[in-house]
């Protein structure tokens, strides 16, 4: 019987056709600016789209790829650009070493929330349950310790401010090289040995521990690698912006839209995130104007899209990734 | 420290109330009713304006309570179709991003429509002197209304054969089914049921504090906790749950501080899902 | 008593079972036979309705019930026991029982039946069925389905993971009840057993029906022979 690894690798598409559309994507995204960059609104608003698509694609690494339903995006978000703006204004660090520690806190914590889940064996909605606490949790405590964190009026970053982050445009741009990385990373990690041991597990967990992955292993990994990226992101924007708050990084702000987000665009896809993120940005943009009934609306569009479309959209990775791709498990009919 | 005890146990049992119908509804079908708080707060309001428009009390709690289980029933004819037809990840998935969406068309609606509009019972009287501590009669009330429905609650689960075909789909789906139990029949049976504990808790909490339109995400949140630590699904576990974390609360506010006690809280619940994920009494439904 | 006529059912778009058609007579005890993963369980759960059938007919006492639901094909008087019980585990063992005559109350005399029949549930009547040990999960499943009072019983694999003492005490249960008129239809691997206790039998592999026939003719068949009775 030939390798498993092996029968993957014959499936594949070359490396220039796997890598286009990203390279498409990003071609297409650079020329945003051309239209909106005299607009420091409208700069905002897409800076904002392309931060929340770095998001989407670190959940969709986590979520996505080992079925780990971590309600904290936000947190780990906060965690990143909290500490890299204490570190680097409080601590004098250079800010790409301040936005580097960031990150690494992010992934320690979320590898640690992975480890929890793991080891006790948590199911979607417990490790839902104690992510949601983590974060909720982490919103009290941006609160509370006011010393550190400015509380609620929140916190200054002056670092960053005279690079090139704090212009108009050029923000933009360090987050879609950002954007582009990540989709690299993602794309590059869905053609490995690691990606087929994620699609294994994600198919049938015992199955896959059968087959010698050690589950445990790469659930820990992907969450550490998809908190890195979040956190980085967070880190980020906390100096592009120069000012970061607990409503900045809160559970209604990120969470519920990076969710939705990501189910709308397709869990598990590649180019989901973007396209999620593209739509939910021009969404909210357009509900601006509604004021009263932004609530109501966004709440109607969650309902009316999952109701709508809920094969297409909710949850293809588990059965669109067997139809492109061969399965290195055949599933079991349920007993 | 009596007076803190018992202040947390009268608070525990409507923690206790709020987390039985979460705890219900995804026992029976696996749905997070993340609008368990916005159904609250529908009854209150709508139990406010009919007390605004001059009817009594007790028939503007009630109008609440039928409106709150209404919903609840709606919901469950007609948007948790689609979830109930799907299963294991799918379905909670899909439950969840759902009553999502409702939590934020009913709060959108309530903050838009009605943004000061507020429940609050005062009930008169001088404090009762209980066990050496002088109780506001509001607090009694609403302790007593707690307590009798949790024990009708325990009676009919326990006792009558309508209950046991209730818990008999909380254990085990198919296997009720087997017995001729209809799952959607129990289930459109105790929809509108939580509904009207939830919408009952919001009542009782405006008998000591009024009862705003922006409660709803923090009633959520409280039940979501309560039925978490007690066990998702079962009805005793809530009880238990709510009453240990209503006296942690209440310790937690009276010596420490707030902020930290919803740290406490949220710890209390991660904690016990990751020692005894079942909760304490729970019932192993995944 | 129960007709079944071209079935095809299976998941995710995949049919197991192909096209399957067979009966049974009342009072009759039929059984089906096949290796594991031939269809036998998906086959029984789309009959009682746990499953929908692509394709075919199910006529039960001379109605149909293609597509009806399984709490529906319950209450007409079709019992399913399946291989992997579905108890209640936190309600005790007479619990179990009462809820299999939901919806209506249950007999005094079945329930007297079904314990003179199990007399081991009989001692552990208030313990929690989560804590009985596989064999007597077993034998509640089956009381359970009996006190429904049904027509049809379907069992599948009832004599799993029982050792073979037990194994050979359940099927002298199932001979009793043939006398009180009840119809029942066996799914099994076990397959010398099965055969003892039916009438007839057919043989079911890859989800199609093979072959047909009576106990004794499928005893006598060498294909039988070679493949479920060690015969060489």
């Amino acid at each position: 019987m030939t390798h498993p690894v092996a029968t993957v690798g014959r499936a594949m598409t070359s490396a220039p056709r796997a890598y286009a559309p990203i390279v498409l994507v990003g071609v297409l995204a650079a020329l945003l600016p051309l239209r909106y960059g005299d607009s420091r609104t409208m700069m905002g608003v897409i800076i904002g789209g392309v931060l929340f698509a770095a998001y989407v694609i670190g959940f969709n690494v986590i979520f996505g790829s080992t079925g780990q339903l971590f309600l904290c995006v936000g947190a780990l978000a906060g965690l990143g650009g909290y500490a890299s703006g204490i570190l680097s204004d409080r601590h004098g660090l250079p800010m790409v070493l301040a936005i580097v520690l960031a990150s690494l806190v992010a992934a320690v914590v979320g590898g640690l929330l992975s480890w929890i889940a793991v080891s006790r064996s948590l199911g979607v909605i417990f490790t839902g349950i104690v992510t949601l606490a983590f974060s909720l949790a982490f919103q009290n405590l941006l609160l509370g310790r006011r010393d550190l964190t400015g509380g609620e009026t929140g916190l200054v970053v002056d670092a960053g401010s005279e690079s090139l982050l704090g212009e108009q445009v050029a923000p933009y741009y360090a987050f879609l090289v950002l954007v582009v990385a990540y989709l690299v990373v993602h794309r590059a990690l869905q053609r490995s040995r690691v990606g087929w041991a994620f699609r294994a597990l994600r198919d049938d967990e015992v199955a896959a521990e059968l087959t010698g992955i050690d589950v445990k292993r790469y659930r820990v990994l992907a969450g550490t690698l998809g908190s890195a990226m979040i956190g980085l992101a967070g880190a980020l924007y906390a100096h592009s912006e120069g000012f970061v708050s607990p409503s900045t990084f809160a559970f209604g702000e990120v969470d519920v839209r990076v969710l939705v987000m990501l189910a709308f665009g397709g869990i598990g896809s590649l180019l989901g995130p973007v396209i999620g993120a593209a739509a939910f940005t021009a969404l909210d943009e357009w509900l601006v104007s509604f004021n009263e009934y932004r609530l109501i609306t966004y709440g109607a569009v969650i309902l009316v899209v999952f109701l709508g479309f809920p094969r297409g959209v909710v949850l293809r990775s588990p059965g669109g990734w067997r139809r492109r791709r061969a399965s290195p498990l055949r599933g079991a009919p349920p007993s | 420290m009596t007076a803190v005890a018992l202040d947390g146990i009268v608070l525990g049992l409507q923690f206790g109330l709020l987390g039985v119908g979460l705890t219900l509804v995804y026992g029976l079908g696996g749905v997070l009713n993340l609008a368990h708080g916005q159904l609250a707060v529908l009854g209150a309001i709508v139990a406010a304006l009919r007390m605004d428009a001059g009817a009594s009390a007790v028939v503007a709690v009630l109008t609440g309570l039928a409106a709150a289980g209404t919903a609840a029933l709606l919901l469950d004819l007609t948007l948790l179709r689609p979830v109930y037809r799907r299963r294991g990840e799918a379905r909670v998935l899909l439950g969840l991003l759902l009553m999502l969406g409702v939590a934020f068309v009913i709060d959108g609606v309530l903050v838009w429509r009605y943004p000061i509009e507020a429940l609050s019972l005062r009930i008169g009287g001088d404090p009762v002197d209980v066990l050496g501590v002088g109780m506001r009669t509001g607090s009694l009330l609403a302790s007593a209304i707690a307590v009798g429905t949790g024990v009708a609650l325990v009676v009919f689960f326990r006792f009558t054969t309508l209950g046991k075909a209730v818990r008999s789909v909380i254990q085990d789906e198919e296997g009720a089914q087997l017995c001729g139990v209809s799952p959607a029949t129990v289930r459109a049976l105790v929809l509108p049921l939580s509904g009207v504990l939830a919408a009952l808790v919001a009542v009782t909490r405006s008998m000591t504090s009024p009862v705003t339109v922006n409660a709803g995400i923090d009633l959520t949140t409280l039940a979501l906790i309560v039925a978490v630590v007690g066990g998702l699904g079962s009805v005793s576990g809530a009880f238990l749950a709510g009453v240990l974390l209503g006296i942690v609360n209440t310790v937690s506010a009276h010596y420490i501080g707030s902020y930290v006690t919803t740290i406490v809280l949220l710890g209390a619940a991660a904690v016990t899902i990751v020692l005894r994920p079942s909760g304490l009494l729970g019932v192993g439904r995944e | 008593m129960l007709e079944v006529v071209d079935l095809s059912a299976g998941y995710l778009g995949e049919d197991i079972v192909h096209g399957v058609s067979f009966s049974v007579a009342e009072r009759e005890v039929v059984v089906v036979i096949g290796s594991n993963g031939a269809g036998k369980t998906t086959l029984f759960r789309a009959v009682c309705g746990l499953m929908r059938a692509t394709r075919g007919t199910v006529t039960f006492d001379g109605r149909s019930i293609t597509g009806r639901r399984a709490h529906e094909v319950a209450r007409r008087g079709l019992a399913y026991v399946p291989a992997d019980r579905h108890l209640f585990p936190e309600m005790a063992v007479s619990e179990n029982l009462d809820l299999g005559a939901y919806p209506r109350r249950p007999r005094r005399e079945r329930r007297e039946l079904v314990l003179d029949l199990f007399p081991r549930l009989a001692e552990r009547h208030r313990q929690r069925a989560g804590t009985l040990s596989g064999g007597e999960q077993q034998m509640l499943t089956v009381g359970r389905a009996l006190m429904s009072e049904p027509r049809l019983l379907l069992l599948d694999e009832p004599t799993t993971g029982l050792a073979p003492k037990l194994a050979a005490e359940a099927y002298a249960a199932l001979a009793a009840l043939r006398q009180h008129g009840l119809t029942i239809l066996v799914a099994e691997q076990q397959v010398p057993l099965a055969l003892q206790l039916g009438d007839r039998g057919y043989v079911l592999e890859d989800g199609r029906i093979q072959l047909a026939g009576t106990s004794a003719e499928l005893e006598q068949d060498p294909e039988v022979q070679r493949a479920y009775l060690g015969v060489a």
